[in-house]
């Protein structure tokens, strides 16, 4: 065993010391993987930031009410007597002020996104205090937070980086009023980071939506409380509402979209490591004709073949491992924390971070390898089939 | 003739070789055809819009909704021709995945202001006499099998009906084509009125307002007229062109053409660095034969031209093979239900091939430029020398 160890040494370092004559050649099949496993990761990490966001965002024991069939906030509307009925639901959670529940009013404004300078549209939600209560992880990162019954509002921190014109202490003319920005809140990395928010009933009076709401949210009592809403719900024929808790409503989104960027991320990779894959086919069958006379003369003097195939393997793999190496730090360099947004199925944007997981990083590294293996098999065994004779003739 | 020849024997001497060039040459093809025809989907919105219609939104955002008195302000404006309005209904068909972009109109003067698209007199006159008649785009028609006499009901995410439900009932009518394939053809048209006096609330209000003017040149002074009219009314307007206003909602998915640019410029990057370095090593294997026929009175601006007519011939029959199969893979796809609701004018484009062709000349021109020129400068005596 320790003699084939020996020598398929020998033979990668031959083919180690011929690499220099088709150095470029090698260097291009590098670089082709490492773009291939470069386009791959951004893809992946476009979808699986995109899913963070999401996923983040619901909590298992908040329950979210909209009208019937609406499934969207924007398409929602409640009736004022409606949202307090909800109130009164079983599985609720209460505290000192009574029911923790937040009717929230959900409107379309324009943005400039930064990056084309044209109008987005993002959501300038109206709330009451119960909003903040309601959510585990609302903060205020700078600024201080409105005051009711004023023109102010806070912004999301998503928005700063995508958006123009919303920084501290600017004004927004948004329909005849403006509006002061007093403070920049966060809420962990989820979706209500890409909103505006201001008090609910100045939402109501200036966008003329009287005293109804788009949304009610609802803290309860346990998760599983959640089917003692339903049931009042559904007993009650003044509400006719779709009942779900808020994960699921954004675990719903997070999976539409994110397998759309899975499915269009996959096959283009898969069609440039096919392009990739000629080219270091190209280069191990350049690289094993340039060592014929070496290989068929170790091959003569009692090398196996064995010896010839897995060297010549060793050299194809090594080259496309260390593409992947290079395309997995070029996307963590160029691509991990890149920040970006698209329309979310509530018809506004969506900030996210483009982040690399680890199942990505199996993939990239796992692709490059199936490039390295399939591109230096062939190869490899030509390397073993060569005719000895070839070690006497005076040209290889 | 015997050039020619030359050639050809040069590029199929290594079997092999060539056959994975030109593998990889036609997969940098493929991904240009395939992303190409996207991408035109996306920027036809932009294209196929008329020079002359501008469209008058709410300075919010387009969803707010404009009083319906609007309509006749505008249409008293110098350099207005003709004006609708719209509403967003929010359709879909039996469950709420089946999208249908469906749209509350004004029967009357709809067509007049999208003239881009076919529609049979006879049809039209009949839908615009039938209340609960509903005009229906050609793509959509075809998604969902619907024919002119179906009855049919859309459902509603975001309006209800006055007695309960969200569901209205209809009679298609009427089938319209796009003047040309650019023409967004999705969606169902209904009556405006049909709409405001079955549901429960919205009504006087209209989601925005498409207009023509008389002349493209006035566009400008027409759109400021527009919105300094209802300039601090309750409802402000933001008048922009139709194209303007496709830019900015592609613009809202993203970043899309930057993205697909990117892959295509990667993919072809990589394929370039291949193609060439094969190039080098086929032309310097040849070193020999060169120098023999210079000896035997070649011209070096022959051998020139022969080792440039082999990757320009490279590149073209794997740059050919590559746009064919994603002709064939575009085509095939637009016939797809699922993805005609997403992408509605997806076709392969003429102007693909055309690009396509210059880029293939270019490729096999970069390609074979280096070697072509070393081969030429080739000193005959060193070369026969080396051997």
């Amino acid at each position: 065993m320790g003699s084939v160890i020996k020598q398929i040494n020998a033979v990668i370092v031959m083919s180690l010391n011929s690499l220099p004559q088709r150095l470029w050649m090698s260097l291009a099949t590098l670089l082709a993987v490492a773009i291939v496993v470069a386009v791959l990761l951004a893809f992946l990490a476009m979808g699986n930031g995109f899913k963070k966001t999401l996923e983040s965002t619901g909590a298992e024991d908040i329950v979210i009410m909209m009208r019937e069939g609406a499934s969207a906030e924007l398409n929602s509307v409640l009736m004022r007597d409606q949202a307090n009925l909800i109130e009164e639901a079983p599985g609720v959670l209460n505290d000192e002020q009574g029911a923790i529940v937040s009717g929230e009013t959900y409107v379309i404004v324009d943005g400039k996104k930064r990056s084309s300078g044209t109008d987005a549209n993002i959501p300038l939600r109206g709330v009451s205090s119960r909003a903040v209560d309601i959510r585990d992880n609302f903060s205020i990162v700078s600024g201080r937070m409105f005051e009711p019954g004023k023109n102010e509002i806070v912004v999301g921190s998503s928005i700063l980086s995508e958006f123009a014109g919303f920084e501290l202490g600017s004004e927004v003319k948004l329909g005849n009023a403006k509006w002061k920005v007093v403070g920049i809140f966060d809420t962990g990395g989820s979706v209500f980071s890409s909103e505006l928010w201001t008090d609910i009933r100045v939402v109501q009076s200036q966008f003329n939506r009287g005293s109804s709401v788009q949304i009610v949210r609802a803290k309860l009592e346990s998760p599983e409380a959640i089917e003692q809403v339903k049931a009042y719900i559904a007993a009650d024929a003044r509400l006719n509402l779709d009942v779900q808790s808020e994960k699921t409503y954004y675990g719903e989104q997070a999976k539409n979209v994110g397998g759309v960027i899975n499915y269009i991320g996959w096959p283009l990779s898969i069609a440039m490591a096919l392009g990739a894959l000629a080219g270091a086919l190209n280069t191990m069958y350049t690289s094993v004709a340039q060592r014929s006379v070496e290989i068929a003369t170790l091959r003569a003097i009692g090398f196996g073949s064995l010896s010839s195939f897995l060297g010549t393997l060793f050299e194809s793999v090594v080259l496309s491992i260390l593409g992947g190496v290079l395309g997995t730090f070029a996307a963590f360099l160029f691509f991990d924390g890149m920040t970006t947004s698209t329309l979310g199925s509530s018809f506004t944007q969506i900030v996210f971070s483009f982040e690399i997981s680890s199942d990505a990083l199996i993939d990239g590294v796992s692709l490059a390898l199936i490039i390295g293996l399939v591109g230096g098999f062939f190869p490899a065994l030509r390397a073993a089939r060569l005719p000895v004779i070839l070690a006497f003739s005076s040209q290889g | 003739m015997s050039d020619l020849y030359l050639v050809f024997k040069n590029l199929t001497r290594n079997k092999l070789r060539l056959i994975l060039s030109c593998f990889a040459i036609f997969i940098a093809f493929l991904l240009f055809g395939v992303l190409g025809s996207v991408q035109k989907v996306f920027d036809s919105g932009e294209e196929a819009s008329s020079d002359t219609r501008l469209m008058v939104v709410n300075k919010i955002n387009f969803t707010q909704p404009l009083p319906i008195a609007y309509v006749n302000k505008i249409k008293a404006i110098e350099g207005v021709a003709s004006v609708t309005y719209a509403n967003w209904f929010g359709g879909y068909y039996k469950e709420q995945k089946n999208m249908v972009p469906t749209f509350a109109v004004d029967q009357d003067t709809y067509f007049e202001v999208y003239n881009n698209f076919v529609v049979d007199p006879a049809q039209l006159q009949e839908w615009q006499n039938t209340r609960t008649g509903l005009m229906v785009g050609r793509v959509t028609a075809n998604q969902w099998g619907w024919k002119v006499g179906d009855k049919i009901s859309l459902s509603s995410n975001i309006f209800s009906q006055k007695t309960g439900g969200q569901t209205w009932e209809f009679n298609i009518v009427g089938i319209f084509d796009g003047e040309n394939p650019q023409v967004d053809t999705s969606g169902a048209l209904l009556h405006y009125k049909y709409f405001i006096e079955t549901q429960t609330f919205g009504s006087d209000w209209v989601g925005w307002i498409p207009l023509n003017t008389t002349e493209a040149a006035l566009n400008d002074s027409v759109a400021s007229a527009i919105d300094e009219q209802f300039a601090n009314s309750p409802a402000e307007t933001k008048t922009s062109t139709e194209a303007q206003f496709a830019k900015a909602f592609i613009e809202q998915l993203g970043n899309i053409g930057f993205i697909l640019t990117s892959v295509v410029s990667a993919a072809f990057f990589t394929i370039l660095m291949i193609v060439a370095n094969t190039m080098a090593l086929a032309v310097s294997e040849r070193t020999n034969e060169i120098a023999v026929l210079k000896t035997l009175g070649f011209s070096a601006k022959r051998i020139f031209g022969q080792v440039l007519s082999e990757s320009l011939l490279l590149s073209i029959i794997g740059g050919l093979f590559g746009l064919g199969l994603a002709a064939l893979l575009v085509t095939g796809a637009a016939q797809a239900p699922q993805l005609k609701s997403f992408l509605p004018t997806l076709m392969f484009p003429t102007e693909i091939w055309l690009k396509g062709f210059a880029y293939m000349l270019l490729l096999g021109f970069v390609t074979g430029f280096f070697p072509a020129y070393n081969a030429m400068k080739l000193k005959t005596i060193d070369a026969l020398n080396r051997s």
